[in-house]
């Protein structure tokens, strides 16, 4: 029949093609594949190396070029369908359905590179215009940069030969991020593994307080709720009327009421807070305000002066012992120490100190209180005061673990972060699904289940994948490791980044 | 129908039997240079060009470790094929309605040829195989009595003898069939080629340290695996180790100290010299290597 290289004639038929005879004989091929000895280290032109280096070539090319020989019956056949790059089946598929190929309407296809696949093991034969296609031309005509590239096809060949299942990776299959917030139950999912999607990180919380106005406003009704009224009427100055800040100018109006009449403001903002701003309109001195609370009370009470009242206003006597029943008159019990501590308050008079003089209305007394109470606290204005404030109040506990994370420079962070805003890059896309080979048993095309990981495929000749693109293929991939499939002519090599945290030395 | 997507039109030349001339039959895939046919990929060994080979192996296809054709050929050493005009590109799937049509009367011919002998060839394995069977037992009894009863037999095998057509042994070729023209197309080739990569200062570094390197004798391999540019063997790879870990560079180049020591921390590792090779402007290689010495 055909032989090699028929010379002569104007028409060179250069085939590999076997002879009937051949292909009858191939029935009782071998199927073993000889082992590799030791290689040597250095040549040394000797006769023995040159033997064995001849013996190893031998046997490689014996590999390499046997053709392969199937039995008819044995083939698949399909038809390669070039307008859809698609093969459609002619025969019944055999064992290889169960994880190749898909069906539409009645019939049965397989997508290029598992056509290739399978005609690489000898399993399927391929015709186009009626012509069956030799691996060659299945390499040319099915693989191209757009569809599946020859580096894919490596890889997809590579891990197909190791038993895995490989389908191509669709990315409008997967559920959206906000699908995966709402952790629905997956339809594709097997064994119903929720996925437990991270929360965003939340706010660091600032470590400012801010309870001195609160704090300072109790003490301050501690302090004053002793000291009897008549000691707030004699104060030497009246406070500043006016207040600072624009807003407060309405409040500030409505406490002067009782200072001066309205037309009066214009001139009192421009007085000094040192001196009498304006007539007094009552003589405070004059107004008893009546402690019920003391021991030493009266049993009644002076009578209202009328000039005082509004007009047609009249004012009975007023029942006193109602409003006593309602005042806790109980005696406190203090110590010795108490007693003193609390006969030098009364002595002192807090109108007396200089600070509290300097201060012109409420706010500012407020506002001095609470420095004396920081300064106390150990929290001196300098440092709390400031938009720099210290990172920890030292009188506060703290774990060591707390600390550390406060005062850590750097953030730990995990590969998902800020993945979600990330757009999709032209150039690096997941190619591949692998599944693993001993699902093969129990796969389903229709419900594949969770992907052992995904491959990207790239080549050591190509850039290397930024933090972009891992951060967005991760994301896309969602809970599915990915794996970088580099290829170098022959070789693959696997790479995958894993999230790691350092680890602390601290037990919280 | 529409073309395949990367094959070349051109014709290739006449193949000569000795290796010592490289001309060789190359086709594209996806724009990468490919090798189908066994005596192209025994002309290239013969020559010190090694490749990879990237197909299923046909005896044992379901494993990694032993891969058949195609063989890819490196940048490097398809440059150097044709640079000796030893690259030609083989013929395309023929797209031409007439042709296709002799082509399937022709396949449809052979193919019931093969039926016709293979049928035959199983018959007469069958014979044998009873001839053997009844020989076998019926022992030193011979006679023209058993002589019949074998003659009956071996009639009736052959009456009732079929050969399915699903018992056929065809092959599933790994190289396209293809025809071959005269020399003169062979020219055309060089001008026809699109140029694959920019050819960029180390692409031409590589090349030249290739060149350099190939042409001593040695045989070299990829190498991203190991960090470098390329592996060195001093004989063929099927026999012998690699001596070198060849990293290219151009000569007016800058190499971060961190890339030397991790390059030759790798080559420690891995027990091979690291060799840094830049190309010279008068066409020499220079060649430096590192050695992981202690302190003397």
């Amino acid at each position: 029949m055909a032989d090699q290289n028929k010379t002569g004639g104007a028409e060179n038929f250069y085939n590999e093609i076997l002879s009937p005879c051949e292909l009858f004989a191939a029935r009782s091929r071998s199927h073993k594949i000889p082992a590799r000895g030791q290689k040597d280290f250095y040549p040394d032109d000797s006769e023995e190396q040159r033997q064995r280096l001849q013996q190893s070539l031998d046997e490689h090319w014996n590999l390499i070029a046997e053709e392969r020989v199937e039995r008819l019956g044995n083939l698949v056949k399909a038809t390669w369908v070039p307008s859809d790059q698609i093969v459609e089946l002619q025969t019944p598929a055999g064992k290889f359905w169960q994880t190749m190929g898909f069906s539409a309407e009645v019939k049965q296809y397989l997508l290029p590179e598992e056509a290739l696949y399978l005609m690489e093991c000898g399993n399927l034969l391929v015709f186009h215009q009626d012509l069956p296609l030799s691996i060659q031309d299945g390499y040319e005509m099915f693989l191209s940069s757009d569809a599946m590239s020859l580096q894919q096809y490596q890889v997809f060949g590579h891990l197909k030969r190791l038993g895995y299942v490989v389908h191509r990776f669709d990315p409008s299959s997967e559920p959206s991020s906000y699908v995966r917030q709402l952790n629905l139950p997956q339809s594709r999912e097997r064994g119903g593994r929720q996925l437990k999607r991270k929360r965003s990180p939340s706010p660091t919380p600032t470590c400012s307080h801010t309870k001195t106005p609160g704090e300072s406003l109790a003490e301050k009704m501690e302090d004053d709720d002793k000291l009897p009224e008549s000691h707030l009427m004699t104060s030497a100055e009246p406070p500043e009327p006016q207040t600072a800040s624009p807003h407060s100018a309405a409040k500030g109006q409505a406490r002067t009421w009782w200072m001066m009449d309205a037309p009066e403001l214009e001139a009192d903002k421009r007085s000094s807070p040192g001196s009498p701003s304006g007539r007094l309109r009552w003589n405070f001195s004059t107004i008893p305000f009546p402690d019920l609370g003391s021991t030493s009370r009266p049993r009644c009470m002076v009578p209202v002066d009328t000039s005082l009242l509004p007009r047609d206003v009249t004012v009975g006597v007023c029942d006193l012992d109602s409003w006593m029943r309602k005042i806790n008159l109980r005696k406190v019990k203090m110590s010795v120490k108490e007693q003193q501590r609390e006969k030098h308050r009364r002595r002192w008079d807090v109108n007396k100190d200089r600070e509290v003089q300097r201060c012109r209305n409420w706010a500012e007394y407020h506002e001095l209180l609470a420095r004396r109470q920081a300064k106390r606290q150990g929290r001196p204005a300098h440092l709390w005061n400031r938009e720099v404030k210290p990172l920890h109040d030292p009188t506060q506990p703290i774990s060591t673990a707390e600390l550390l994370e406060k005062i850590s420079v750097v953030k730990s962070t995990n590969l998902l972060e800020g993945a979600s805003r990330l757009k999709c890059s032209e150039e690096w896309r997941i190619c591949f699904n692998v599944y693993q080979p001993d699902s093969v048993a129990d796969f389903k095309k229709s419900n594949p289940g969770k992907p052992y990981s995904r491959m990207c495929v790239c080549s050591f000749d190509g850039p290397v994948p930024d933090l972009r693109v891992i951060k967005q293929l991760a994301f896309q991939s969602g809970n599915v490791p990915i794996v970088y499939a580099v290829v170098d002519y022959g070789d693959i090599s696997f790479y995958t980044f894993k999230d790691f945290q350092l680890p602390r030395d601290v037990y919280a | 129908m529409e073309a395949p997507p990367c094959s070349q039109v051109e014709e290739l030349q006449q193949e000569q039997e000795h290796g010592s001339s490289l001309v060789v039959g190359l086709s594209l895939c996806d724009s990468a240079p490919l090798l189908w046919r066994f005596q192209d990929l025994k002309t290239v060994r013969s020559n010190s060009l090694v490749g990879a080979l990237l197909g299923s192996l046909p005896r044992t296809p379901r494993q990694n470790i032993r891969l058949g054709r195609p063989l890819l050929l490196m940048p490097e050493e398809e440059r150097v094929l044709r640079e000796h005009h030893g690259a030609a590109a083989l013929s395309a799937w023929n797209q031409d309605a007439a042709g296709a049509a002799e082509l399937r009367q022709r396949y449809e011919e052979e193919q019931q040829r093969s039926l016709e002998e293979q049928s035959i060839l199983a018959l007469e394995d069958r014979k044998l195989a009873l001839l053997r069977a009844m020989t076998s037992s019926s022992g030193s009894e011979s006679g023209a009595g058993s002589d019949e009863a074998l003659q009956c037999r071996l009639l009736a095998l052959e009456q009732n003898f079929s050969f399915p057509r699903s018992a056929l042994a065809v092959q599933l070729s790994t190289a396209r069939a293809g025809l071959s023209h005269c020399q003169e197309a062979c020219a055309f080739l060089e001008a026809d080629r699109p140029i694959r990569e920019q050819d960029s200062p180390r692409r031409d570094a590589r090349y030249q340290v290739f060149r350099d390197l190939w042409g001593r004798g040695f045989f070299l391999t990829s190498a991203g695996k190991f960090g470098g540019d390329f592996l060195v063997y001093p004989g063929d790879p099927l026999r012998f180790h690699a001596h070198f870990i060849a990293v290219c560079l151009t000569l007016d180049e800058s190499i971060c100290m961190l890339d030397v020591l991790s390059v030759a921390r790798l080559g420690s590792n891995v027990k091979k010299t690291v060799l840094l090779c830049s190309p010279a402007p008068d066409g020499s290689v220079h060649y430096t290597s590192l050695q992981w010495s202690g302190m003397m």
